[in-house]
């Protein structure tokens, strides 16, 4: 309330990078409006000077905490650091984005100020504490996602995929915000850290806002029982705006719960570890299952998302410093496996007659060695086997697992994490395996090919040398936990 | 030479080959191979005169290079008695394994990626063996998987993408477990010391309650029974080694098997002394049930490399049984069997593969007396023979006649349980010996069979000429391991007092 008071101008320059996309957005917004065939290369290479700009700004000031607009909005090591990887995989996805939908024959000027639009919310979602922020934040986020998952000309599926995901999506905000109110009717307040600190009468009314909250992200994250939507939109969907919203979607959506986590008070922990962890180990089991017995790659990766969804719920589920540590890094990870498996595939769409089918898979180590080495050694990182991004953030979720002693759920995710070894390596071993005469007709941009590379190289380096992320990923959650 | 990295250098060869025949002209991958790792085995001969022999308890070769301080990860290496030898056999095989590729007329096809397979395998097997560190060997124990599970489903015979999945499903599945125990570890280490490390010589000084003890240990046991592997957890190994490449079968039943055994040693033992002494009894009961089960399964094959592929299983009953009787002679006896294992099976997965190059079958029935008109051949796989069965001299007496002895120690019954699997053992060399030499077939076909020679006969002779040596000169190896053996069980005494 006295913040209220003494008015004075917020403190933007904790909010620069946020502002630098807004303002590209607005400019890519009227290049559209006022020219009648819009000169995509000029959209491009505005939006990633936009972007360049925007995560030179967040590097430069790594350093930089605070909270601004009084108190709506939080800059701290973690939303820097996600932050930072939603705008490089924002700037990944414009790498190869434009063959595919010239190919689709589905160009709009619309898709890059609304990518603008999705980053902000995503930026937002990542770095507050507030309610009415986040909110607002999941709206515009959420919002975008319907409108670039139906930006498919002509494409059935595609509609279909966005019209079950904003059916359930709003739904999802909705008992988000129902949740909200409970909690608001708690305590008095929108601010999360002081409603899981206060001590009021009628606790009851915060579990059932916890309760709503926790199933509207759920939703979001594709969290089963409630993941009914995922694998139609991102099947749906144009592949890249899957990488999309299996990277920079998973990174937003998460952050709130990964922010809840630290303040996770002992009087209702054990509700919550319940709660989380059996919601985590149906997750993983229902989604390798499922994806055991998909033909269509582009499914049974969607299926894979939702089980990877499972992993990081066990993480949460432990609401300690090491779970903290392990789910960030595996969050962060699994943007970047999720994104390359996903662009691999938009990649490959460009292929005459290509509908993903596993046996379409069959011999690439002959007809396209270039992606076939690369997706194999992202489904290695999928599966967890080191030295991989994939197998250092398992081994994480084991650690925290142990220390909060949920021996059972992690028997569960060594289960889940058999299963899925049938659906990886078949593919590996289709591409790898089977021989194939003719190559593959497609032609890889520098830019593309620099895209997949680096991601490939991200996802193992990153896992043989860990200290590089962990040195980020540390003292983030770290900040976190000290309140 | 004095503090010359060998481990690192060893580990960095094969590496730089691989990446060398990755950009150079598929006819020069095959020389490649064969330097580099040639240089690696000349390597661990010129190592030999630098290991210090009295103290092969300490970590000789040290080297560390820290990963994550904070979480206590560290890439350490280094070589106790018992890594030294596999180290010694690693690059034994490593070298005689490619030799025998490069006359195999099963690997004719996608050459490059054969032999940077072959390479990375032996990068990361020295990397099992070295390493102190228990997250890093985990990530190397994985690692092996992955070029592996390619030879099989690329070059391998006709079940080969079946045996490719089976085999990495198995032990990635069963390594998890491995995972899973290897990370509480580490927090319980955090629990007690307020800071968490994976290093083997921080981790020993954990204290658990003996039910969490036991805990712990099975979680390890059930990814080294996988892999070692003892029966009925044995199932992947028929199908992978049956079907893998000979040069494949060769490195999985002379090393990759070990990396179980070894692991059991030092780890399951090393680390959980009261819960390896309240199991052990079961520990050998189980470990000789897997030897007669394994020999009965063995004589019921009808195909030679299945054969070879089960006697492997029973040889590591022998292994299993011998260690955990926690004495010398038992360790001792473990110990010296896994490294003459390592040679006989090698050398019987390249008799298959020789025969099979020159009858183009796997039958026993085909087998009949086909080695009768290649005289030197003949004489290697009887040595090989003799050698496997625990003739005296042979290289595997040693193990089962120090079983035995250690068994005794304990009672006469367990001692004769032992004899009785040795006795099985026994029985199944003979009764390939016989199809190979004495039955009889038309002799027309088999006359014009050429005998083994050139590279192929280095490959073979590489193998044989140490189980001589093990055979007739034990103390040299035992040399290797006495001290290691002695402050082990040193050690395990002071912590069953309490200490």
């Amino acid at each position: 309330m006295e913040q209220l008071v003494s008015i004075e101008f917020p403190n933007i320059s904790l909010v620069l990078p946020e502002i630098v996309v807004l303002i590209t957005g607005f400019l890519l917004f009227s290049l559209d409006l006022f020219y009648k065939r819009l000169n995509h290369s000029l959209a491009i290479s505005l939006s990633l000077v936009g972007y360049f700009i925007a995560f030179l700004l967040l590097v430069l000031n790594a350093n930089l905490k605070g909270e601004t607009f009084y108190g709506l909005y939080v800059r701290d090591g973690f939303s820097t650091l996600l932050q930072a990887f939603m705008v490089l995989l924002t700037m990944a996805l414009l790498a190869f984005n434009y063959k595919y939908y010239k190919h689709k024959k589905s160009l709009y000027g619309e898709f890059y100020y609304i990518l603008n639009f999705a980053l902000v919310g995503g930026m937002f979602l990542v770095s507050s504490y507030n309610l009415i922020v986040l909110y607002v934040a999941l709206e515009a986020l959420s919002i975008s996602f319907y409108i670039l998952t139906a930006l498919l000309k002509s494409d059935f599926n595609s509609k279909e995929g966005a019209f079950k995901y904003l059916m359930l999506g709003g739904l999802s905000i909705a008992l988000a915000s129902y949740g909200a109110g409970f909690m608001y009717l708690y305590s008095g307040s929108l601010d999360l850290r002081y409603i899981l600190t206060h001590i009021g009468e009628k606790e009851y009314l915060l579990v059932l806002g916890l309760v709503f909250f926790l199933i509207g992200f759920a939703i979001k994250i594709g969290a089963v029982p409630f993941h009914f939507w995922l694998p139609d939109a991102y099947q749906g969907a144009p592949t890249p705006i899957t990488a999309y919203m299996a990277s920079v979607g998973k990174l937003a959506f998460f952050a709130p719960l990964i922010r809840l986590m630290p303040y996770i008070q002992e009087h209702f922990a054990y509700a919550w570890i319940i709660t989380v962890s059996l919601i985590s180990a149906f997750t993983m089991l229902y989604g390798n299952l499922v994806a055991l017995v998909q033909k269509d790659v582009k499914r049974l990766l969607a299926y894979s998302s939702i089980a990877h969804s499972g992993y990081i719920m066990a993480g949460i589920a432990v609401a300690n410093l090491i779970g903290l540590k392990a789910v960030i890094y595996f969050l962060i990870v699994y943007a970047l496996m999720g994104f390359g498996s996903f662009m691999v595939l938009a990649l490959l769409e460009r292929v005459p007659h290509w509908e993903h089918k596993l046996e379409q898979f069959s011999g690439m180590r002959f007809s396209h060695p270039l992606l076939a080495v690369s997706f194999m050694l992202i489904l290695f990182a999928l599966l967890g086997v080191p030295p991989t991004v994939g197998f250092v953030g398992k081994a994480l979720v084991f650690m925290a697992l142990s220390f909060g002693k949920l021996w059972w759920l992690a028997f569960v995710m060594i289960v889940a994490t058999g299963i899925s070894t049938g659906y990886y390596l078949r593919i590996i071993a289709l591409m790898f395996m089977r021989d194939s005469k003719e190559r593959l007709n497609l032609n890889l941009s520098k830019g593309e090919v620099f895209t997949i590379l680096s991601i490939v190289i991200a996802v193992v380096l990153l896992g043989a040398l860990p200290i590089i992320l962990w040195s980020f990923v540390s003292p983030s959650a770290e900040t976190l936990f000290a309140r | 030479m004095e503090g010359f990295p060998f481990i690192s250098v060893s580990m960095i060869l094969p590496l730089v080959g691989s990446i060398l025949i990755l950009f150079l002209r598929e006819e020069l991958s095959k020389g490649i191979a064969v330097i580099f790792s040639g240089l690696v085995f000349l390597l661990s001969i010129v190592s030999l005169f630098f290991f210090d022999f009295s103290k092969t308890d300490r970590i000789q070769f040290e080297e560390r290079y820290s990963l994550i301080p904070e979480l206590g990860l560290s890439l350490h290496l280094g070589f106790d008695g018992l890594s030294y030898l596999m180290y010694i056999l690693t690059t034994i095989v490593s070298i005689s394994a490619i030799l025998w590729s490069t006359r195999d007329h099963q690997i004719s096809h996608r050459l490059k990626e054969y032999y940077i397979w072959f390479l990375l395998t032996e990068t990361f097997l020295l990397g099992v063996f070295s390493s102190i560190d228990l997250m890093v060997f985990y990530v190397f124990y994985e690692l092996t998987l992955v070029p592996m599970f390619f030879v099989i489903g690329i070059w391998g015979y006709k079940l080969r993408m079946y045996s490719a999945y089976k085999f990495f499903i198995y032990i990635f599945v069963s390594s998890l477990f491995l995972l899973l125990g290897i990370v509480s570890l580490a927090v319980q280490h955090y629990r007690q010391f307020g800071k968490f490390s994976f290093n083997y010589f921080d981790l020993i000084n954990n204290r658990y309650s003996l039910e969490f003890e036991v805990f712990l240990f099975l979680l390890f046991l059930i990814a080294f029974a996988v892999k070692t592997p003892i029966v009925p957890f044995h199932t992947w190994l028929p199908d992978a080694h049956g079907e893998a490449p000979t040069a494949g079968s060769v490195v999985l039943a002379a090393i990759l098997l070990k990396m179980g055994t070894y692991a059991l040693l030092r780890f399951n033992i090393g680390l959980f002394p009261e819960a390896s002494l309240f199991l052990m009894p079961i520990m050998v009961l189980w470990g000789i049930f897997s030897i007669v089960f394994a020999s009965w399964f063995t004589i019921s094959q009808s195909n030679v490399k299945r054969f070879v592929a089960y006697s492997s299983v029973s040889h590591m009953g022998f292994v299993v049984a011998g260690m955990f009787l926690l004495n010398t002679e038992g360790l001792k006896a473990s110990i010296t069997e896994m490294f003459a294992h390592g040679l006989t099976s090698a050398a019987l997965f390249m008799m298959a593969g020789f025969i099979y190059n020159r009858l183009h079958s796997f039958n026993m029935q085909a087998l009949k007396g086909s080695i009768k008109f290649m005289p030197l051949f003949a004489v290697l796989v009887a040595i090989t023979g003799f050698s496997s069965m625990g003739l005296p001299g042979g290289s595997s007496f040693w193990g089962k006649f120090l079983t035995i002895v250690g068994a005794r120690e304990y009672s006469l019954a367990l001692a004769f349980l032992v004899i009785v699997g040795a006795f099985f053992s026994a029985v199944y060399v003979l009764y390939l010996l016989k199809t190979l030499y004495l039955d009889t077939k038309e002799e027309s076909r088999l006359i014009h069979f050429t005998d083994i020679r050139g590279f192929k006969l280095v490959a073979f002779v590489l193998m044989v000429l140490p189980m001589i040596l093990v055979g007739f000169l034990p103390f040299l190896f035992f040399a290797f391991y006495e001290g290691y053996i002695q402050s082990l069980l040193t050690y395990l005494s002071t912590r069953l007092m309490g200490g």
